[in-house]
């Protein structure tokens, strides 16, 4: 299996739905090390956070899902897709290394072409988020792409949200953004999932786009 | 007692919470379990912890003009509230009913909030807005934030109400308390680069501000300034650049041209020249007043079947046009 190849989907959904979109990435570990409860607790959550922004009405209409896994090689397990046209994934498995830094590269280029499609579309768009989610670190070459999108972060293009499960090298992870890794406290997918379309449901709410949006608490699942 | 479920009032009653309607940056609302149509705004206690002192002596300066405003589509506070340890943390206000404006200027959410709308009804609303408006402004009130999450509309009816208003600017009885909030592709570019609770906000501010909540409610909720091909819609407001009128220049695919066809030649004109010249010149932005009026004659044209009523015209205005010949030569 090779890394899926970029490919332009159909932006229909743009003139059906020409409100203001929040492209929102997962980028998931799914490597060896999540196997067994790690990765049971990781498709629970989702699930969740795939009802909750399907059945937040403005949500629903903003929010573009994107999920790309990184567990032996580099998988697109989801292309952009509106959150009102999911109705479940399928679980993730776990298993080999860790390439995220092919991950992360594959969502950038993924999010500029999605941004592209709202430009040309003509479609208003809340900065985009990236979520990034491991239990340890890349086995891949990852520096320069976590270079790429920390420059991103700073520059208040896109959001990168690093979070370490147990056992994460939350320094590398931190260098992907310009915000710190947060620790997630245990297998506390869930609550993070919760947390996750909360945050999505007042972006999408947010009177404008060059706003920032205050989000939720994340004590309900970091450990300090 | 516990912290989240009771409030006290200025006499030292406690008074107990219903359930949490809203959660936002900087507090919590609930409504008074007694009388549910009061409503309990509870900061955060970090919030308090900034800015306590100041947000304290603005409520009560709002609190003692709270009968100037009794009659006023607007939930302005009336009561301080307190904790047990009597810190004060808040304030009460009239609970207000409807849909926020942010689901009708939307390209898709009208339809479910706003069952068999129009754009009668759209301009019904606008105008009441503009009529609640000017109301605060005669009190040396400016709202600055436009925020469409703070504009309620009763579906069914053509009433509006103000809510989240301790963020309004007062000018009253030798006092000035700003407006902390916005954002920049809301306000106009002479009142960029500064935090937004240094800035005065003016009638021309307002106005440009205001021009750009009727656009947005008009067409599905775009902003004026978002271009095809164009910048980011802060950039473009700072250089006048707007995708209507002479030339048309990257109005987007979609119903964007048919609904902007479709309009009034006055009303046209004067988005066109709020967003080119209005957004460098302060002076050339039509008055609230002006808006009403254009608006109040677009019904009657409406009415007489002028001009299109649904909100997504199926074709562009046809050649033949008599949108230019109104009632009242401009």
């Amino acid at each position: 299996m090779s890394t899926t190849p970029l490919r332009l989907q159909d932006s229909s959904d743009l003139l059906d739905n020409p409100s203001t979109r929040c492209a929102c990435m997962l980028v998931l570990d799914t490597s060896g090390s999540m196997a067994g409860a790690p990765v049971a607790e990781l498709n629970a959550g989702l699930q969740g956070f795939i009802e909750a922004v399907r059945d937040d009405e403005i949500a629903s209409y903003a929010i573009d899902l994107g999920i790309i896994t990184a567990g032996g090689t580099v998988s697109e397990v989801l292309p952009f897709t509106s959150a009102s046209a999911i109705d479940r994934h399928q679980p993730l498995q776990a298993s080999g290394q860790t390439p995220l830094g092919g991950a992360v590269q594959l969502a950038l280029d993924h999010l500029e072409a999605r941004k592209a499609q709202y430009k040309a579309n003509g479609v208003a768009y809340y900065q985009p988020w990236l979520v990034l989610i491991s239990d340890g670190e890349p086995t891949d070459a990852w520096q320069q792409v976590a270079a790429q999108s920390r420059l991103l972060s700073e520059q208040r293009r896109l959001v990168v949200m690093p979070i370490g499960v147990q056992g994460a090298n939350l320094s590398v992870l931190s260098q992907f953004s310009s915000r710190p890794a947060k620790q997630l406290s245990g297998l506390k997918f869930r609550e993070f999932f919760e947390w996750l379309s909360a945050s999505m449901s007042r972006v999408s709410s947010s009177n404008s786009t060059s706003a920032s949006v205050s989000l939720p608490k994340t004590d309900s699942w970091d450990s300090v | 007692m516990n912290a989240n479920t009771t409030i006290f009032d200025p006499q030292g009653t406690p008074r107990l919470l219903g359930p949490e309607l809203a959660s936002g940056g900087e507090g919590r609302v609930f409504p008074l379990h007694e009388y549910p149509d009061l409503l309990i705004k509870r900061y955060h206690p970090e919030v308090l912890a900034k800015r306590g002192p100041e947000l304290r002596s603005k409520t009560e300066v709002m609190v003692t003009l709270k009968e100037r405003f009794r009659s006023h589509p607007v939930s302005w506070p009336l009561l301080s509230v307190f904790d047990e340890q009597r810190q004060w943390v808040g304030y009460t206000m009239r609970r207000a009913q409807g849909v926020p404006m942010f689901r009708l200027a939307h390209a898709m959410a009208y339809v479910k909030s706003f069952p068999s709308l129009d754009r009668n009804q759209v301009v019904a609303y606008l105008r009441s807005l503009l009529a609640a408006l000017n109301g605060l402004h005669r009190h040396g009130v400016r709202v600055g934030d436009y925020n469409l999450n703070n504009i309620l509309c009763q579906p069914g009816s053509a009433a509006i109400s103000l809510i989240d208003c301790d963020s309004y600017q007062l000018k009253v009885a030798g006092q000035f308390f700003p407006c902390p909030v916005g954002s920049p592709d809301m306000t106009p570019k002479e009142q960029h680069g500064r935090a937004f609770s240094d800035i005065v906000r003016t009638e021309e501010s307002e106005r440009f501000s205001v021009a750009i909540v009727l656009f947005k409610c008009l067409m599905l909720g775009r902003h004026p300034y978002d271009i095809v091909g164009g910048d980011d819609p802060v950039n473009n407001l700072q250089a006048g650049r707007f995708a209507y009128g002479r030339g048309n220049t990257g109005v987007p695919k979609g119903p964007w041209f048919n609904i902007w066809s479709h309009m009034p030649h006055r009303l046209k004109e004067m988005f066109i020249h709020t967003f080119t010249v209005g957004a460098d010149q302060p002076e050339a932005r039509p008055s609230l007043n002006e808006w009403d009026l254009a608006l109040r004659l677009y019904q009657v044209e409406m009415a007489k079947g002028w001009h299109e009523c649904a909100i997504k015209p199926a074709q562009p205005k046809s050649r033949e046009y008599r949108g230019s010949r109104s009632m009242a030569q401009a």
